[in-house]
């Protein structure tokens, strides 16, 4: 049905096709000579390596015993163990933190997606005097940093009071529903630009088709709409998650209760008051990263093309 | 061309119809598992209730996560001790210990728990001034606790705010087997020390491991330094913010560690405190000023380690003075039930909280309450237990004893400046004033 629906979208964007199929731009992205190719191919294959070094340097540090690391030092090889895996798991509690993320995180990236595109709809859709404004609103809202915000959205919270069965603390501090609600309202800027940007690029003989068979504004937004923008949506879907499952501020400020911590964390419990074994946190953040990883390599499609989303307006 | 539409609308609508259903019935599938989701994040908040029959609910938050081992395992048995005697209910929250440090002042504005674990000294005091803990001075005087600690928990308005139960203190950690090898013997004097430090040199072996990438660790070695040469009550009033930090006594201590960085490891920035620990572990340093958590990074009980109070620098102030922070708890003003957990607080100090404490795990803490039972203590502990019992004077350590802002953004870069540059003290004192001046006021 999508795919069906995407060739129209093409239509009023012919500037974009046209370019794509220009001759002198194939010949200069496609073509190089031999030489210059395998420069480039060392050059890149040395930064990747840069990259990635940290990286592979935690992980195969964290297959080796702290012991035999403490004393031969860090380039040494041996003292291979799996240990470090199984400790970090139950030290860190990590089942209990990772359902806690779960938990922040989904409902936090439905309802981000969900207001966003409502907001986004109308933005792109509807011609009022300060649609401009409002969008510039919600993008400056976005360069704000959450630090700055930090006390006021503190005292605020700890103002509002939850009734017991919702949060055990019974104010919005110490619960589940602040970080659902700080998150979402973060990332509502940048989801707003991008879908409506997006939504921008439809064409607007399928709405005025549809105004004409009398669907309602509600049935434009919900049954045209939200199919047509559902590649840009598993894209930010993709990178919401993400985001949204890495955010350690909030969490750290918000939550003072060891059980309700996300997983990120969570990541502290595998430091001592003096002593840090270094190995096993290592393993920890392996572990931690490895949910983020899964959603990245199984969506990579959406993931890629949603860093470019919005970067060109129809 | 509008014929032409108006004929393609009716499929194109079908078909538009029959696959936004779908969508619609997905849509409301993930909106009904948001609903869910809800449920169980209500689920999940609200399973303890207020207090009801016989025993109430004291909420106890610790600094230790859980199952970090015996500092965990410690916390939780005198939780359950106290829970099992006073049949109080006592909720448990387990916090690791950085990030509850880190987050104290927003824990303490927000929804604090009743009783919560904490440091004596000023960072104590504090709170007690912005009236975030309790006053405890009608829990006070506490059964086997003796007067130098209620003096560290007092706050500056001279009430009690703070019941301790055990303390660790800072001194020079040395291997057994290396001293005996090489015929050395814990130095009394100060000469004694220099003579030491001269053999150790002699026989290719650093004297002191040294290691400040944490920016801590270093602050011990000023501390035991002032104490030494300005003694403890210049210390004291120098940490509360009463003196100059550009005056000659600290220019002496700068200036007297810069003579003995040449007994130090080198380059103490790009080290951690763990591997000077191992350092001096393997042999190629023979002396760690440190706390007596030196042993975690060297992965043993600590049979082979033996120590001794840093010896004095001026006959005139002697060395009866060190570091010996004291742990313990306070009761947040903004607590739901103060009043249980003023008891409970009283109750920790007692000599049968620490045996709860010390019995349950394998490395035991020494406790402050001079009643309870030192049965289970290693050669280490008994030690400490004396070498403290023996001190006229115990600070707290710097980053307890001063303003945390103060510890924390001026001294750890400023020793660090030291560390790098050791000639230039008149200019690092100079700005450490400086900032001093501003933080205190």
């Amino acid at each position: 049905m999508t795919t069906q629906a995407v060739p129209p979208t093409t239509g009023p964007t012919p500037s974009t096709d046209a370019a794509r199929s220009t001759p002198p731009r194939r010949v200069e992205g496609g073509v190089m000579s031999k030489p210059r190719g395998v420069v480039v191919t060392v050059i890149i294959a040395l930064l990747a390596l840069a990259w990635l070094f940290p990286l592979l340097w935690a992980l195969i540090n964290s297959f080796r015993e702290y012991e035999y690391t403490q004393v031969n030092g860090y380039l040494s090889f041996g003292g291979w163990t799996t240990s470090n895996y199984e400790e970090a798991w139950s030290r860190g509690n990590f089942g209990l933190h990772m359902r806690n993320s779960l938990l922040i995180t989904i409902p936090a990236v439905l309802l981000t997606l969900w207001l966003s595109s409502m907001v986004a709809f109308v933005l792109a859709r509807f011609s009022y005097r300060f649609n401009l404004t409002l969008l510039g609103v919600f993008l400056a809202a976005n360069l704000l940093p959450p630090q700055a915000l930090l006390i006021p959205v503190f005292r605020m919270f700890r103002e509002i009071p939850l009734p017991l069965f919702m949060s055990d603390s019974g104010s919005m501090l110490n619960s589940f529903w602040a970080l659902i609600l700080v998150n979402t309202a973060f990332q509502m800027g940048f989801c707003t630009f991008v879908l409506s940007n997006y939504m921008k690029t439809l064409p607007h003989e399928i709405y005025e088709s549809a105004e004409l068979d009398g669907a309602s504004v509600w049935r434009q937004y919900w049954q045209l709409t939200m199919p047509l923008v559902r590649p840009a949506l598993a894209a930010l879907a993709t990178l919401q998650v993400t985001w949204v499952y890495n955010e350690f501020f909030w969490a750290t400020v918000l939550i003072q209760q060891g059980n309700k911590l996300p997983v990120t964390s969570a990541l502290n419990n595998l430091r001592g008051q003096f002593f840090t074994d270094t190995n096993l946190v290592a393993a920890g953040s392996i572990i931690v990263a490895l949910p983020v990883l899964v959603v990245f390599f199984a969506l990579q499609k959406q993931f890629v093309s949603g860093l470019t989303l919005g970067s060109t307006k129809g | 061309m509008s014929l032409s539409r108006s004929s393609a609308i009716p499929r194109s609508a079908l078909t538009t119809m029959a696959a936004s259903r779908r969508s619609v019935l997905r849509g409301m599938a993930l909106s009904g598992l948001a609903v869910g989701g809800a449920n169980l994040l209500a689920a999940c908040g609200g399973e303890s209730g207020p207090a009801t029959g016989s025993g109430a609910t004291v909420k106890f938050g610790i600094n230790e996560a859980e199952g970090v081992g015996a500092a965990y395992d410690r916390l939780k048995a005198i939780a359950d001790a106290y829970a099992k005697e006073s049949g109080t209910e006592v909720a448990l929250n387990a916090v690791d210990h950085n990030t509850f440090q880190e987050s104290i002042n927003t824990y303490l504005q927000g929804t604090p728990d009743d009783v919560f674990t904490w440091f004596a000294g000023f960072r104590m005091s504090q709170f007690a001034e912005n009236g975030l803990i309790t006053d405890l001075s009608d829990q006070w005087p506490i059964d086997g606790l003796g007067d130098s600690f209620k003096q560290a928990a007092t706050a500056s308005d001279g009430k009690q705010y703070f019941v301790p139960i055990s303390y660790y203190p800072w001194a020079v950690f040395y291997r057994k087997s290396v001293f005996e090898k090489n015929g050395w013997a814990p130095p009394e004097t100060n000469d004694d020390f220099m003579a030491l430090m001269d053999d150790m040199q002699g026989k290719g072996v650093t004297p002191f491991a040294f290691g400040d990438k944490d920016g801590w660790p270093a602050m011990g070695t000023f501390d035991i330094l002032n104490m030494r040469l300005n003694g403890f009550d210049f210390h004291m009033s120098l940490m509360a913010g009463d003196e100059q930090w550009d005056g000659d006594e600290v220019k002496l201590v700068f200036d007297t560690w810069r003579q003995l960085l040449p007994y130090h490891q080198e380059d103490p920035l790009g080290r951690t405190w763990q591997e000077a620990a191992t350092a001096m572990g393997k042999g190629e340093c023979g002396m760690y000023l440190l706390g007596t958590f030196v042993v975690d990074a060297l992965g043993e009980n600590g049979e082979d380690l033996d120590f001794f109070t840093f010896p004095e620098l001026d006959s005139s102030i002697g060395s009866d003075a060190l570091d010996a922070p004291i742990d313990g708890f306070c009761v947040s003003s903004a607590g739901q039930n103060v009043e249980a957990g003023k008891a409970m607080a009283k109750w920790l100090g007692s000599a049968a909280a620490a045996d709860a404490g010390n019995n349950a795990a394998d490395a035991p803490f020494i406790a402050a309450n001079e009643n309870a039972s030192t049965s289970t203590y290693s050669d280490l502990q008994k030690k400490s237990a004396e070498v403290v019992g023996a001190a006229a004077n115990i600070a707290q350590f710097m980053d307890r004893d001063t303003n945390a802002d103060f510890a924390n953004t001026v001294m750890i870069p400023s020793i660090q400046d030291f560390l790098k540059n050791p000639d230039d003290i008149d200019g690092i004192t100079a700005s450490i004033q400086e900032q001093a001046a501003s933080i205190f006021g």
